[in-house]
C-alpha cells in the first residue's frame, strides 16, 4: 500500500470515529443539567413566553433526534450552527480563536523538543552523573507541577516583579503591523509575537518538555546498550558519530508517539494557560461554551479538535516510516 | 496609557523572591477545604470616597488614554435594545445618552431628558421634553422618535430586555422634542429605574440592526471607534458631545481578563491602567502598592439562601428555617471570606436601595435572625424533622463556602446537612427550574442585582408568579403577600408603595423564605496616575468616565 492509498485509508476510517463523537458530545452537551437560554437571562426579570420565543428562535423546542439531524445536515455542509449565546456563527467564533490557539501550542511543542531533546541526550551520556541527576530532577519537577502554577509563577517573577515580559495577551503575526497601532515594522511585531509568546510557550511547553526528556532519557541509554552500539564501538567509530547515526535515530520512533498522543494533553493544558495569560484561544472559548451551555459551540469546538487529534494521529503513523525504514504501510498483507 | 517598564532594581528582584514564596506557600496551604478563621475587619465603602481631583494643566489632560480590563468577556452586544450582558453595556453607558441617568446616590436625574416628566392620567401618561440640538456620532439630530423607538423596540423585537418596557401601551411622538408615554397601568418602578432608558437613533438602528449591534451610534461622550471581536473595544472622545463636563479622556480600550489572578498581576506590572473587580483576597496587596489605588462603592446585589418551602421538605417549617439562619453568623462568615468585597444585610433589599426609601430599618434588624447556636438547636430539635438530612446548593465559586460555613454550624449542633456544589447552569436547572422537589435540596444561594426600587428584588425573587421562572423557594406566603408584590408595583404613589413594602418585607423576615445574608461590592484598581475616579453604584456605568461627580484624566507627569 502506497502512502497516498495508506493516508485516504486512515483518513476513511476517521469518519466513523469522528461521526460517533458528534454523537456522544451532542448527547452529553444537551443531555446536561441546564437550560442555555434560562441560564443566558439568569439575573434579570423574564417571563415563560420569552424563554419560549428564544428557545423556538434557535430551534430547541425541536426533539432531540431532529436537532441532531439538522446539526449533520449543516455540518456536512461545512456550517457549524449559530452560537446560542454570541448570536454568531460558529464557524466564525472558532476561526477567530484558533490561530492563537495553534500558535500556543505548536511554540510550546517547539520549546519542548528543542530543549527536551538535547537535554535527554545529555542525561543518558552523562548517566548517574550530575548533569544526569539535575536533568532527572528537573523533568519530575516538570512533570508534577501543574502548568497554570508555572504560568502564575512565570508572571510573578518576569512581569510583576523584573517587569521584562508582558503578563498577558498575544500579539498575532498574522495581522501585520498594521493591526497594531503600536506596533510599526515587521521587526518589532516579530519582536512583540516572541515576548508575549515566552511566558505562555514555557508554561505550557515544560509538562511536554519534561516528559520527552524522560523518553529521551530512557530511549538513550537503551540505544547506547545495543548490540550494533557496542560493534560500532568495537570498530572504533567515533562517540559522537555513534551517538548521531546510530543511537539517536532509533531513539526518537517513541518520541514521535508522545509528541501525536500528547497532542490532547497539550490542547488541555492551553486552557488553563489561556486562562491565566489571558489569551483569547479555542480553550478559553470551549470553558465559555460548556459553562454557558452554548450547544452548537460545544459541538463545533468539539469536533475541531477532535479533528485536530484524529490528523495528529495519522501525522505520528505516517512519520515512523520516514524514521524507520522497517515500518510499512501494510504491503504484503 | 500603560507603561512598560524593563528595569530590574535590586528592590525589585529582592520583592521577587519574596512574592514567589508566599505564593509557593500559599499554593501548598491554600484551598484544603478546611474552616477559615475570621482575619479581617469589615471593610467600610465610604473609606474609600476619594475627594474630586482637579488637573493642573487641562490641555494635557484632554489627552489622556488608558486601558481599562473588565472582570468578565463581553457578549460584544453593543446595541442597549438587544443587550442584556453588563459588560458590554459598560461600553454602551459611554456611547449613547440616556433619557435620565444615575446620580452617585443612585437617583435617577434628567440627562437627555429636559427635567423630570409630567405625570397625568392616574400616574399612566408621561410627558417628556427633550434638549434641543443633540446630536448623533453621525450629525443627526436626536429627535423625540429615537426615544419612541428606544422604549417601544424591546417589546417590538422582543429582545431579552422585553419585561422591562412591556408595561408601555403607547409611545406617542408630539414633536421632534416632546413624546407622550402611556402605561397600561400605574408601574411603580417607572419613574425610579424604567424611565433611564438608552437613546438609539432609530434610522441607523433599523437600517442595519446587526450591524447597529457591533459598531453603535449613540450621542454619548465617547464615539465607537475600532472594534475586535472578543479582543477590545476602543473608544475616543467625541469633542462635539453637547453636554457638560466634557470627558477629559481622549482614548479608552476595554479588554478582558476573566481570571482573578492573572487580571491582578496585569495590573501590577503596569500592563493595564484598571482593572474592575478586586478579589478580596488581593485588596491589601493592591492597597499596598504605592502606585495603586483601590476604589469600591456599594452596589444593589444581594445574596440569598432560598429554602425549600413545599411540602415534604424540612425547611417548609418557617421555624426550621429560622433555625438555620440562627446557626451561623453572617457577619462572620462575610469577615472571613469576603471582608474586602461585602458587607452582611439583614433586608431582601439592598443597603443602597433601602437609603432611598423611608424604612423601619432598625425594626428589620430586630427581625433579622442573630447567630445564637443554642436558640438553633432548640428550634430544630422542636420542628426538624426525625432523621433530617437536608441537602444545601450552591455554585462551584465562593458562595460554596457559606453553604460549607452553615453545614459546619448545623453539625456543631448535631444536624447533618449535605452540601453539593456544582456548575452554576446545572445548580439553577436543578433548583430555580425545577418543581422544587425537596429531596433535591431544602436550601440553596443565588445572588441577585436590583435596583433602586423594591420591586426590582421582590417581584422576581418572591412573587409567585416568578417560580420556576427565577425563584425555586415556592413560598406560598399570607393571604395578601404576592397581592401586596403586585399592588405595590402597579402603584405610583410613593407612600403607598412604600407600606406595601414594609409589609412585604417584614413578612419575608418573619417567615425567612430567603434569608439575605451580604451585599457584595462594585470595585476597581487603577493606577495611581488615573486621576478622578469614583465608582458608581450601577456596575453598568463603570468606568465613570465622565459624569457631574467625576471626569476621570491620566496624570503623565
Amino acid at each position: 500500500m502506497g502512502l497516498l492509498r495508506y493516508t485516504v485509508y486512515r483518513f476513511l476510517q476517521a469518519i466513523p470515529v469522528l461521526i460517533g463523537i458528534t454523537i456522544i458530545t451532542f448527547l452529553l452537551a444537551n443531555l446536561a443539567p441546564g437550560d442555555p437560554v434560562r441560564l443566558m437571562l439568569a439575573g434579570q426579570e423574564v417571563d415563560e413566553e420569552l424563554i419560549e420565543t428564544i428557545e423556538q428562535r434557535y430551534g430547541l423546542d425541536r426533539p432531540l433526534y431532529e436537532r441532531y439531524v439538522t446539526y449533520m445536515a449543516g455540518l456536512i455542509q461545512g456550517d457549524f450552527g449559530h452560537s446560542i449565546h454570541r448570536n454568531r456563527p460558529v464557524t466564525d467564533l472558532m476561526l477567530n480563536r484558533v490561530g492563537p490557539t495553534l500558535l500556543l501550542v505548536l511554540s510550546a511543542y517547539a520549546f519542548a523538543l528543542v530543549t527536551a531533546i538535547p537535554l535527554g541526550i545529555l542525561a543518558a551520556t552523562r548517566r548517574n552523573e550530575p548533569t544526569d541527576h539535575v536533568s532527572r530532577i528537573v523533568a519530575l519537577i516538570g512533570v508534577s507541577t501543574p502548568s497554570f502554577w508555572i504560568g502564575i509563577m512565570l508572571i510573578l517573577v518576569f512581569a510583576v516583579q523584573l517587569g521584562w515580559l508582558p503578563s498577558t495577551g498575544l500579539v498575532y503575526p498574522w495581522r501585520g503591523p498594521d493591526g497594531y497601532d503600536w506596533i510599526e515594522t515587521w521587526p518589532e511585531l516579530i519582536y512583540q509575537t516572541i515576548r508575549h509568546l515566552l511566558l505562555p510557550m514555557v508554561a505550557l511547553g515544560t509538562l511536554q518538555m519534561a516528559t520527552l526528556m524522560r523518553v529521551e532519557r530512557t530511549q538513550m541509554i537503551e540505544s547506547l546498550q545495543g548490540e550494533y552500539v557496542k560493534l560500532a564501538r568495537a570498530y572504533g567509530v567515533p562517540e559522537r558519530t555513534i551517538l548521531r547515526k546510530h543511537a539517536f535515530q532509533v531513539a526518537q520512533l517513541p518520541i514521535i508517539t508522545i509528541v501525536g498522543l500528547n497532542l490532547s494533553t497539550a490542547l488541555g493544558g492551553a486552557v488553563l494557560i489561556e486562562t491565566v495569560f489571558n489569551i483569547n484561544g479555542m480553550g478559553r472559548l470551549f470553558i465559555e461554551a460548556i459553562q454557558q451551555l452554548d450547544y452548537q459551540l460545544i459541538m463545533g469546538i468539539t469536533i475541531v479538535i477532535a479533528t485536530m487529534f484524529v490528523i495528529g494521529v495519522i501525522i505520528t503513523d505516517i512519520a515512523y516510516a520516514y524514521v524507520d525504514p522497517r515500518v510499512t504501510y501494510g504491503e504484503g498483507e | 496609557m500603560v507603561r512598560n517598564s524593563v528595569h530590574a532594581t535590586r528592590r525589585r528582584i529582592l520583592a521577587t523572591g519574596a512574592a514567589v514564596s508566599a505564593a509557593a506557600f500559599a499554593g501548598c496551604i491554600g484551598g484544603n477545604g478546611e474552616e477559615q478563621e475570621a482575619t479581617g475587619d469589615i471593610l467600610d465603602p465610604e473609606e474609600y470616597d476619594y475627594d474630586r481631583e482637579e488637573p493642573d494643566d487641562e490641555d494635557a489632560a484632554r489627552e489622556s488614554t488608558l486601558v481599562y480590563t473588565q472582570e468578565l468577556e463581553r457578549d460584544e452586544d453593543f446595541d442597549t435594545v438587544v443587550s442584556n450582558d453588563a459588560y458590554s453595556v459598560q461600553v454602551a453607558n459611554l456611547v449613547f445618552d440616556s433619557l435620565y441617568e444615575f446620580d452617585y446616590e443612585y437617583e435617577l436625574q434628567p440627562k437627555v431628558a429636559v427635567d423630570f416628566p409630567e405625570v397625568e392620567r392616574d400616574d399612566t401618561r408621561y410627558l417628556y421634553e427633550i434638549h434641543e440640538g443633540i446630536e448623533f456620532h453621525n450629525g443627526d439630530e436626536l429627535t423625540a422618535s429615537d426615544v419612541a423607538h428606544s422604549f417601544t423596540a424591546p417589546v417590538e423585537e422582543e429582545t431579552p430586555n422585553i419585561s422591562t418596557y412591556d408595561m408601555i401601551e403607547e409611545v406617542e411622538v408630539i414633536d421632534d422634542y416632546q413624546l407622550q408615554v402611556d402605561l397600561e397601568h400605574p408601574y411603580g418602578p417607572w419613574e425610579m429605574f424604567n424611565q433611564g432608558v438608552s437613546i438609539v437613533p432609530e434610522d441607523v438602528r433599523t437600517d442595519d440592526p446587526e450591524a447597529f449591534n457591533e459598531d453603535p451610534v449613540g450621542s454619548g461622550p465617547f464615539e465607537f471607534t475600532d472594534f475586535e471581536y472578543g479582543e477590545y473595544v476602543e473608544l475616543e472622545r467625541f469633542d462635539d458631545y453637547w453636554d457638560e463636563p466634557q470627558p477629559y479622556v481622549q482614548h479608552i480600550r476595554f479588554e478582558d481578563n476573566v481570571d482573578d489572578a492573572s487580571r491582578v498581576s496585569e495590573i501590577l506590572a503596569g500592563d493595564t491602567d484598571a482593572i474592575g473587580d478586586v478579589p478580596n483576597d488581593d485588596w491589601e496587596t493592591l492597597e499596598d502598592e504605592e502606585d495603586i489605588r483601590v476604589h469600591v462603592a456599594e452596589s444593589p446585589s444581594v445574596a440569598y439562601i432560598y429554602f425549600n418551602c413545599n411540602e415534604g421538605a424540612g425547611t417548609a417549617d418557617p421555624n426550621v428555617r429560622r433555625g438555620i439562619a440562627h446557626a451561623f453568623s453572617a457577619t462572620d462568615y462575610v469577615e472571613t471570606y469576603l471582608n474586602n468585597a461585602a458587607m452582611p444585610l439583614v433586608t431582601p433589599t439592598s443597603r443602597i436601595t433601602n437609603e432611598l426609601w423611608d424604612f423601619p430599618l432598625e425594626e428589620w434588624e430586630e427581625l433579622y435572625p442573630d447567630y445564637d447556636p443554642d436558640l438553633a438547636e432548640e428550634l430544630l430539635d422542636e420542628h426538624a424533622p426525625d432523621d433530617w438530612n437536608p441537602t444545601f446548593l450552591a455554585p462551584d465559586d465562593e458562595r460554596a463556602t457559606l453553604a460549607e460555613r452553615v453545614a459546619t454550624r448545623l453539625d456543631e449542633i448535631g444536624y447533618d446537612m449535605q452540601v453539593q456544589t456544582m456548575d452554576f447552569g446545572a445548580m439553577l436547572d436543578q433548583t430555580i427550574y425545577s418543581d422544587g422537589d425537596p429531596d433535591d435540596y431544602e436550601a440553596y444561594i443565588v445572588g441577585w442585582t436590583g435596583g433602586p426600587d423594591p420591586d426590582q428584588y421582590l417581584y422576581p425573587n418572591f412573587h409567585e408568579s416568578q417560580e420556576s421562572v427565577n425563584q425555586g423557594h415556592f413560598y406560598e406566603g399570607s393571604d395578601d403577600f404576592h397581592d401586596n408584590i403586585v399592588a405595590a408595583r402597579e402603584s405610583a404613589d410613593h407612600d403607598e408603595r412604600e407600606a406595601l413594602y414594609t409589609d412585604v418585607i417584614e413578612e419575608i423576615l418573619e417567615e425567612l423564605p430567603a434569608l439575605p445574608v451580604f451585599t457584595e461590592h462594585n470595585s476597581m484598581a487603577t493606577g495611581e496616575h488615573i486621576k478622578d475616579v469614583h465608582v458608581h453604584p450601577q456596575m453598568q456605568y463603570n468606568p465613570n468616565l465622565v459624569h457631574d461627580g467625576a471626569n476621570v484624566w491620566v496624570d503623565d507627569e
